[in-house]
């Protein structure tokens, strides 16, 4: 697995953030990273069918397991929603769940951006988060359509 | 009873003056596919209900997208519907490709929507209850929904004839009511148009189609029904490349393009003063010149003459060439002392030279139609015939007589002069003028040819035909000098035969070889 790049990473940091802003945090014992995918599918769906978009994010979860374990209790349904076992986040350390989340996030953006290239990818994730501020973060550098590989 | 009259005469008088209503104008949106707008008589008809059909590969998907990518915008935005063949993702991997393709219309110009859970778990009642809540939801000016035919075919295996034509109907009256232009798109195979429901209800009907032969891949587009407005009939050459689709319509363009109005009779010297003497006067303006001889016999030195001779006069000139390099030519110039790096540097002169294979003739006539286009030119050389056919994909090979035609006769019909030139074999039994029936693609002929003379293989040149008015018969024999060809004196020879290659000596006159003959 190629990791993905400092950019993707850095948007699927800040997708994160700006999800888990406000009060999700201290509400819900899932990893933040659910919250992203769930933002996603139905857009995602639109565009590829909930088949391919259980398939996307499948892959995205495969290429996660590398770095991080406790990815490997998720599981994706049916539908394309996340799911995972209550206990994990008993056993998890938040950091290692908040950067198990950057990974899958970034992981799923990257095979958006080798399926579609990087600025059709930013273009739904702005359609998406139309408030999210993304102007300062440069897709030209380092992102190669090669992650799916 | 006066009353009644009153009123009667009012009603007489109000229907005199009834004006009759205006047509109904009907807007064209532009395709943004090249020469596809020429075909379809200026565009396609706004809010009409259209089908793309074909077999798979040869360009369906690809046409819509580029009607779309040229006319949606944020405020006139387009819905893209896929249902069950390729999903928009892979479209937007692949579609990108294209140089049409513009990113950022994705999203807000173009939506995708993918229909195929819609289509394979529910009924046709869904399906279109589903179109017409977006359709609603984003009045879209646009509407493309690729492939219809697998809704169709989803459709059919639970419903009715009757349904399927009722959905159809439903879906063109709610599109056309919510003013979008619509484009199904559908892989059917001809014998389908007859009984199909969809295409009678179609305003428009593309046919795309690809053809093999021999090693040759031939796309072809025909417009089986245009609603309302006219299009070029007939079967029109596709090709896609990283720009997507261009057409290439059968009328070259020239059919909704005024004609030039030349200076009749006006005669326009090939840059040999004595052949312009024998031509009567020289070539008139607009004619189709052919000059026919074998290898050798310095029908590209003619024609090199004649362009010099244009550009001298302030007419700017086209050399296609399909055997011999342009630097060839230039050189020949050189050696002539015409300069044409000079007038090729002021945009006055460019030399095509055209050896694609696998291109058909209606793109190698937009190549020089172009050219002609960019400098404005008024002389055409096309050197030589059997190198321009050669160069064709042999699929193409069967249209070339019929497409040179029409090409001549355009540009001859827009003013432009045109010498083309064949190689023919000298049999020395007979005077053949070209294997082409040449009749319908000339106005003019000049042979020129080798006549064996006194131990010498020495070169004749003949006006054969002009359609101009009166020339020149006799037989006159040409050397090529440092100055091109040039047409010798005496204007009469001794020899009777010349044409046969082998004449006779009827004079017993002592002629001088007009170039030196070899000395023990």
């Amino acid at each position: 697995m190629i990791p993905a790049s400092p950019q993707t990473q850095d948007l699927a940091k800040r997708l994160i953030a700006y999800e888990m802003s406000g009060d999700k945090s201290f509400e819900t014992k899932a990893p933040a990273a659910f919250y992203v995918c769930e933002t996603l599918r139905p857009h995602l769906a639109t565009l590829m069918g909930d088949t391919g978009f259980h398939a996307l994010l499948s892959r995205a979860l495969v290429l996660a397991y590398a770095h991080v374990s406790w990815l490997q209790t998720v599981q994706v349904k049916a539908d394309g929603s996340l799911g995972v076992s209550d206990k994990v986040a008993e056993h998890v350390a938040p950091e290692k769940m908040a950067a198990g989340s950057v990974i899958l996030v970034s992981q799923l953006l990257s095979l958006l951006v080798a399926f579609i290239g990087a600025n059709i990818t930013l273009g739904i994730v702005r359609e998406v988060w139309p408030k999210l501020s993304l102007n300062d973060l440069d897709f030209s550098k380092g992102e190669k359509n090669d992650k799916a590989k | 009873m006066i009353k009644q009259n009153d009123a009667a005469k009012r009603n007489v008088s109000k229907k005199v003056q009834i004006v009759p209503a205006a047509k109904v104008t009907i807007h064209k949106i532009p395709t943004g596919v090249r020469g596809f707008d020429d075909i379809l008589g200026g565009g396609i008809p706004e809010f009409s209900f259209n089908v793309i059909a074909g077999t798979p590969g040869c360009g369906k998907t690809t046409l819509a997208h580029q009607i779309v990518f040229a006319n949606a915008t944020a405020k006139k935005p387009a819905l893209y519907f896929t249902i069950l063949g390729e999903p928009p993702i892979k479209m937007l991997r692949y579609q990108q490709q294209y140089s049409f393709f513009d990113e950022s219309k994705v999203g807000k110009a173009i939506r995708f929507i993918n229909l195929s859970a819609v289509v394979l778990e529910k009924d046709l009642d869904a399906v279109f209850l589903e179109i017409s809540k977006q359709v609603a939801a984003i009045g879209p000016s646009l509407v493309v929904v690729d492939s219809f035919r697998t809704v169709v075919r989803k459709a059919t295996s639970g419903a009715s004839d009757l349904e399927m034509q009722s959905f159809i109907q439903r879906v063109a009256q709610f599109l056309s009511g919510w003013e979008a232009t619509t484009f199904l798109v559908g892989e059917y195979v001809q014998e389908e148009i007859r009984d199909n429901p969809l295409f009678t209800i179609a305003d428009g009907l593309f046919w795309l189609s690809q053809l093999v032969e021999r090693n040759s891949v031939v796309r072809k587009l025909q417009i089986v029904k245009s609603r309302g407005h006219d299009s070029v009939p007939g079967l029109h050459t596709i090709r896609i490349s990283a720009d997507g689709l261009q057409a290439f319509s059968r009328t070259l363009g020239f059919a909704n393009k005024k004609k030039a109005n030349p200076t009749r009779g006006r005669r326009l010297s090939v840059g040999v003063p004595e052949l312009d003497e024998m031509m009567g006067g020289g070539i008139v303006e607009g004619d189709s010149l052919l000059v026919a001889g074998p290898s050798g016999t310095g029908k590209s030195a003619l024609a090199t003459q004649f362009i010099a001779e244009g550009l001298r006069h302030g007419e700017p000139g086209i050399i296609a060439i399909f055997e011999e390099r342009p630097p060839g030519y230039t050189d020949r110039a050189d050696s002539f002392g015409l300069k044409f790096e000079t007038a090729q540097k002021k945009g006055k002169l460019e030399i095509l030279y055209l050896r694609p294979l696998d291109l058909s003739v209606d793109e190698m006539m937009q190549e020089i139609l172009d050219a002609i286009e960019r400098v404005g030119a008024k002389r055409l050389v096309i050197d030589s015939l059997v190198g321009f056919e050669m160069a064709l994909a042999p699929g193409f090979r069967a249209d070339f007589r019929e497409s040179l035609y029409r090409m001549i006769g355009a540009l001859t019909g827009a003013g432009v002069t045109i010498l083309s030139t064949v190689e023919v074999e000298d049999t020395f039994t007979a005077l053949s003028f070209s294997h082409y029936t040449i009749s319908f693609l000339t106005d003019d002929i000049i042979r020129m040819r080798y006549v064996e003379i006194d131990g010498q293989l020495r070169k004749v040149i003949v006006v054969i035909k002009m359609r101009g008015g009166n020339h020149s018969k006799d037989i006159r024999e040409y050397v090529i000098t440092d100055k091109g060809v040039v047409v010798i004196h005496p204007r009469q020879t001794e020899y009777a035969r010349l044409s046969t290659g082998l004449p006779d000596r009827i004079s017993q006159r002592e002629e001088v070889a007009p170039e030196p003959k070899a000395t023990k």
